[in-house]
């Protein structure tokens, strides 16, 4: 289980790496924290020519505030997520789904930018830059350019990037007071990938729902947003039976779940109404009851 | 000389024994723990070069053309074998059933992925893999054989065309009037189960270096090796070598639990060696190619089962058929999974009679490996939930209704059906206890309450029988010839009274080197420090087979104690000669050498060690001056087996009650174990330390069977779980914390009456688990008949029930 030849770049500047990625004659990938791309590596199913690291670019993993919005570096390891204040005040749906995610060996190498880069659609952090409306910061040869969480995943492992630009940092905005939100997810074990999950938020106006989304992740090639359902719930009163009226239509509202070995297709489509019940509910529970 | 074991722990000859069954920590943990123990891949020879195995992508085709001449020209290349080479240097392998191994590399068709075809030996293994992809090679592929039963039919491609079937074995064992009592049940309870394939998971996978000397013609293999000196046989048989002329040195393994295989590639690479002009060829097996075709492969098992019960709710008769998918061959051994059961059939339930149809079928898989517990798992896995079905069946509680079948303890040794005998036990004081310690009444209160809030809960109750101390006769019926195993260590006194322990197995992470050690100690009077374990390689150890079989605890005691009343039988007649005296009169006690009431008559061990080899002048004339002896064990009063396999096999019968409860979501499927106290009687234990060991390994091992682990095939005979993210062991955070007691009933027939444990709770915890989870599915009719009971099947078993799609339960009527 060795890789491929290839050549390694580690470049100090965004300009440098841009510069290597840019090279038609050589067939180039970028390496971020490793975690899905140096099995494929291993495994011979990836074979770039180059590799460019981008481990040694200052700046690339800084956690900041602007303006109320949360921005993250692309380099930001997801064991920095995880223990980052200012991630758990600001944005608490991020902060609890990186809790789910792999294991701590994996969290202190793997990168936000790599998992978003990545797209797998059983991981965590696409569903979530879905229901947070995030923005994606990209820079390529001709400058840098803003893409809309929900223009970014395009289909199973293939994002709106273009092969010559790297995702810089990615914007949560400013989440609305008495919002609530909720995460849940059906693993196999602690710590695999999801067979199914969602993430909810919610908001209560005089106990009725004034907003609320539901995006799930594992049941489809993308992130899927359940937009018929969350316009159903607007001026509802939230309930059980309400709830798991909108989990099953959620269900039976999925195109096509994948099948294989640890779920069927119509297993997933069960586990997805389950799902977007307790996402939901944990939302609703937390959302401000004013 | 004759030399008598201790039967018990008062028989050493101590008057205050400070290691034998006490929990002594092991001695080999400061190494592992500070990554100082070498394994196979630190070892690094001289111009030794890295092997990579070109592999089949298909489970079944002709290869048609093959040619490694780019690979052979690439920089750092120095050998390529195939399977020309295979035919013109080696013999195929042995296998059981017989005549069902191959060469090691494939010769015009392939049998299954990841069977090797080609193989390089280079500078370095990443060479070595880059030049795999220069080897040109053209397949035919042909209809893959993937169902069992599919593949019976007369009709069937062959798997090897050579044997002209896919029937590797289809016998069936009958012991007693079986018929005669199914015929007189009032009762008769039918199901099919479904076992899938589980297996061996070590931490480190296989690896060997081999070293073929061209001048002496003499192969050396270093690698992480569990029956050095089996292994060096069946080498020395492929390669047509005198068995003296291979020499195996066994390196400390990361665990084993019976997927030590690696034969196939291991004679790749004695090959590539014999090619690259005797360079030493290291070999060491990825983990994908662990997972696809190495040892970690077992139990692929369709069962149909039937249980005769009597009026008075007594179990009369039990009927076994088996489906065996073993794979594409017989090299690993897979078979003898299928014919241990026979040392256990009936579990630990007085069971007068039984039949067993037996069918090892050939396909297009990986073969099948041994795996802990070698087979009866599942074999108790079926035996319990059908225990579970009559009790559900009579309204009789499941924990009673084991009561009432149990084999009573005044009844040992005992005789089971299928031949073996068990040693001795208290099976209901297990029961009882196991009862107690998960607090058995509390639980069904507090199902009760669940059951009316509408939640599935469920307990389970199990009970099972580990045979310890294997015999090869237990193997008769898949062609293993041969009884007797035998167990060497060699003791060893040098002038300062340090002792030295050499025996013929490696470091594989069960603590019986820590064994050897608290024997030797407690046995002269020393301390721990002073003894030294030695392992050596097949060419210089003592005779032995080392770990396997739940036998190498007992085995090794019999062989250090041997060794140790041999020595105090020299060195007796030594002081007898010194103190002028008979050696009648000498006693030694907590080290010393003396006799009784004269005062200062008596000598250490260290000093009668010392005048030995030092005045040998001094001793008497036929005495060998050299504090030494050899002890070589074997278990007494195993005998042939007969025409339907029955054999005294297993020496030694552990036995277990493990409570559990489960939670079921129905929802998602997923089982939560809430509780699990497991009570065994493993005989004297040893090193409760060790022991505990084994028992909270296993269980961990028995829930992955039960609810996680899985190697699964596609259609077309492709695996699906290639990685540790697709075959699910579980961790940590699956596991829950155990409450543990234990019964000892020591044996009688074993050196200080230990009884073989290192397989241990896997025989039960599938079975258990699964109980528990039938009771928790019982209210809505479903029934889990199929291990691993994922959440996906669950799902579907509460659907089909809830669709009414499942068929009645089994209890058929004698019309």
């Amino acid at each position: 289980m060795k890789p491929a030849p290839f050549e390694y770049e580690a470049p100090s500047s965004v300009e440098e790496a841009l510069r290597l990625l840019a090279d038609p004659a050589i067939e180039t990938s970028l390496l971020a924290g490793g975690q899905s791309l140096v099995p494929a590596l291993n495994m011979r199913l990836a074979r770039p020519e180059r590799l460019v690291d981008l481990g040694r670019i200052e700046g690339l993993d800084a956690i900041r505030d602007e303006n109320g919005a949360l921005c993250i570096g692309a380099m930001a390891t997801k064991r920095s997520i995880e223990r980052s204040a200012l991630v758990a005040q600001k944005q608490p749906l991020l902060h609890e789904a990186t809790g789910h995610i792999a294991h701590p060996q994996i969290r202190n190498r793997g990168t936000l930018g790599g998992s978003m880069a990545h797209a797998d659609p059983a991981a965590e952090y696409p569903a979530v830059a879905v229901a947070l409306d995030a923005e994606f910061r990209v820079i390529g040869p001709s400058g840098e350019r803003r893409i809309a969480a929900a223009d970014f995943f395009v289909t199973y492992l293939t994002t709106a990037l273009a092969e010559d630009e790297i995702l810089l940092e990615v914007t949560f905005p400013e989440r609305p007071a008495g919002e609530g939100v909720g995460f849940a997810e059906i693993c196999r074990r602690h710590g695999d990938f999801a067979m199914a999950g969602a993430a909810a938020t919610a908001r209560l106006e005089a106990g009725r729902y004034q907003d609320a989304r539901i995006v799930l992740f594992g049941v489809d090639a993308t992130p899927v947003r359940a937009l018929s359902q969350e316009e159903r719930l607007r001026g509802e009163v939230p309930s059980e039976a309400l709830h798991a009226e909108v989990a099953a239509a959620i269900g039976a509202g999925l195109e096509e779940p994948p099948g294989d070995q640890h779920a069927s297709p119509e297993f997933r489509r069960q586990l997805a109404r389950t799902v977007s019940k307790r996402a939901l509910e944990a939302a609703v529970a937390r959302a401000a009851k004013a | 000389m004759a030399i008598e074991i201790p039967k018990n722990l008062d028989g050493l000859p101590t008057s205050q024994r400070r290691f034998v069954g006490r929990r002594v920590r092991r001695r080999e943990d400061p190494a592992l723990l500070t990554g100082r123990t070498e394994f196979l891949d630190d070892i690094k020879l001289p111009r030794m070069l890295h092997c990579a195995v070109l592999r089949s992508p298909f489970p079944r085709a002709r290869i048609e053309s093959l040619d490694v001449t780019a690979a052979e020209a690439l920089p750092g290349v120095e050998a390529v074998v195939t399977g020309e080479d295979a035919r013109r240097w080696s013999h195929p392998a042995a296998s059981s059933p017989d005549g069902w191994g191959g060469h090691c590399l494939a010769g015009d068709e392939v049998r299954l992925v990841g069977e090797p075809v080609a193989a390089v030996a280079a500078q370095s293994r990443a060479a070595a893999e880059d030049a795999l992809e220069a080897i040109e090679i053209e397949y035919e592929p042909l209809d893959p054989i993937v169902d069992p039963f599919e593949a019976m039919k007369p009709e069937s491609p062959l798997v090897d065309e050579a044997k002209g079937t896919n029937k590797m074995l289809d016998r069936v064992f009958t012991w007693g009037d079986v018929d005669a009592a199914f015929d007189a049940a009032p009762h008769v309870f039918r199901e099919s189960f479904r076992w899938n394939r589980v297996g061996a998971n070590p931490t480190e996978t296989f690896g060997a270096i081999c070293e073929w000397d061209p001048m002496s013609l003499e192969l050396t293999v270093r690698g992480s090796i569990q029956s050095a000196s089996h292994f060096g046989l069946g080498r020395a048989a492929v390669f047509g070598l005198p068995s003296n002329k291979v020499n195996v040195i066994a390196t400390p393994h990361g665990g084993s639990f019976g997927g030590r295989g690696g034969t196939r590639c291991t004679d790749v690479a004695c090959l590539l060696s014999r090619k690259a002009e005797g360079r030493p060829v290291k070999w060491i097996e990825d983990r994908m190619e662990y997972l696809t075709a190495g040892g970690s492969q077992a139990w692929d098992r369709h069962y149909e089962v039937e249980l005769a019960v009597d009026a008075d709710a007594k179990v009369t008769g039990l009927r076994v058929k088996l489906v065996d998918d073993l794979g594409a061959n017989g090299e690993p051994y897979g078979a003898i999974c299928a014919a241990k059961p026979l040392a256990a059939f009936t579990g630990p339930y007085a069971i007068p009679v039984a039949a067993y149809d037996l069918k090892l079928v050939a396909t297009n898989k990986l073969p099948s490996s041994p795996y802990r517990g070698m087979g009866p798992p599942p074999h108790f896995f079926v035996l319990e939930q059908m225990m579970d079905i009559a009790a559900r069946s009579l309204a009789i509680d499941p924990a009673e209704f084991r009561r009432k079948n149990f084999i009573p303890k005044d009844a040992f040794p005992y005789t089971i059906p299928s031949g073996n005998e068990y040693d001795s036990g208290d099976y209901e004081q297990v029961l009882d206890r196991a009862l107690e310690l998960a607090d058995y009444a509390g639980l069904r209160r507090q199902q009760a309450e669940a059951r009316a809030a509408g939640r599935l809960f469920g307990v389970g109750v199990a009970s099972a029988i580990e045979p310890g101390v294997f015999d090869w006769n237990a193997y008769a019926i898949v062609g293993l010839p041969g009884t007797g195993v035998p167990e060497g260590a060699t003791v060893n006194i040098d002038i300062l009274g340090m002792i030295s322990v050499r025996v013929g197995f490696a470091m594989e992470g069960q603590g019986q080197y820590t064994l050897v050690s608290q024997l030797a100690a407690d046995y002269f009077g020393c301390e721990l420090e002073a003894v030294r374990v030695v392992p050596m390689d097949t060419q210089s150890a003592p005779p032995s087979f080392g770990p396997g079989g739940s036998r190498l605890g007992v085995a090794i005691t019999g062989a250090v104690l041997g060794a140790c009343e041999k020595i105090r039988g020299k060195m007796t007649r030594v002081v007898a000669g010194l103190m002028q005296t008979e050696p009648e009169n000498i006693v030694f006690r907590d080290g010393k050498f003396g006799i009784p009431g004269v005062e200062g008559a008596s000598m250490s061990v260290a000093e009668v060690a010392g005048t030995m080899l030092a005045r040998s002048d001094l001793l008497p004339p036929d005495i060998d001056p050299r504090p030494e002896a050899t002890h070589v064990w074997t278990a007494a009063g195993r005998t042939e087996p007969d025409a339907q396999g029955r054999a005294k096999s297993y020496l030694t019968a552990a036995q277990s009650v493990h409570v559990v409860a489960v939670e079921i979501d129905p929802e998602t499927g997923q089982t939560e174990i809430l509780r699990y106290a497991v009570v065994d009687d493993c005989g004297t234990r040893l090193n409760p330390v060790v022991v505990q060991g084994q028992l909270e390994g296993s269980v961990a091992q028995g829930i992955g069977a039960a609810l996680y682990e899985e190697y699964v095939y596609d259609d077309d005979a492709q695996p699906l779980t290639t990685t540790y993210m697709d075959y699910l062991i579980p961790t940590v955070n699956e596991i829950p914390e155990l409450l543990r007691d234990e019964v000892v009933t020591p044996s009688p027939f074993t050196p200080l009456g230990a009884k073989g444990c290192g397989e241990g709770a896997i025989h039960t915890t599938p079975a258990a688990v699964l109980c528990a989870i039938n009771d928790a599915l019982a209210p809505l009719g479903a029934r889990a008949r199929e291990v691993p009971a994922t959440p996906n099947r669950v799902w579907n078993w509460i659907q089909e029930a809830g669709d009414g799609n499942q068929t009645p339960q089994g209890e058929g009527s004698n019309g």
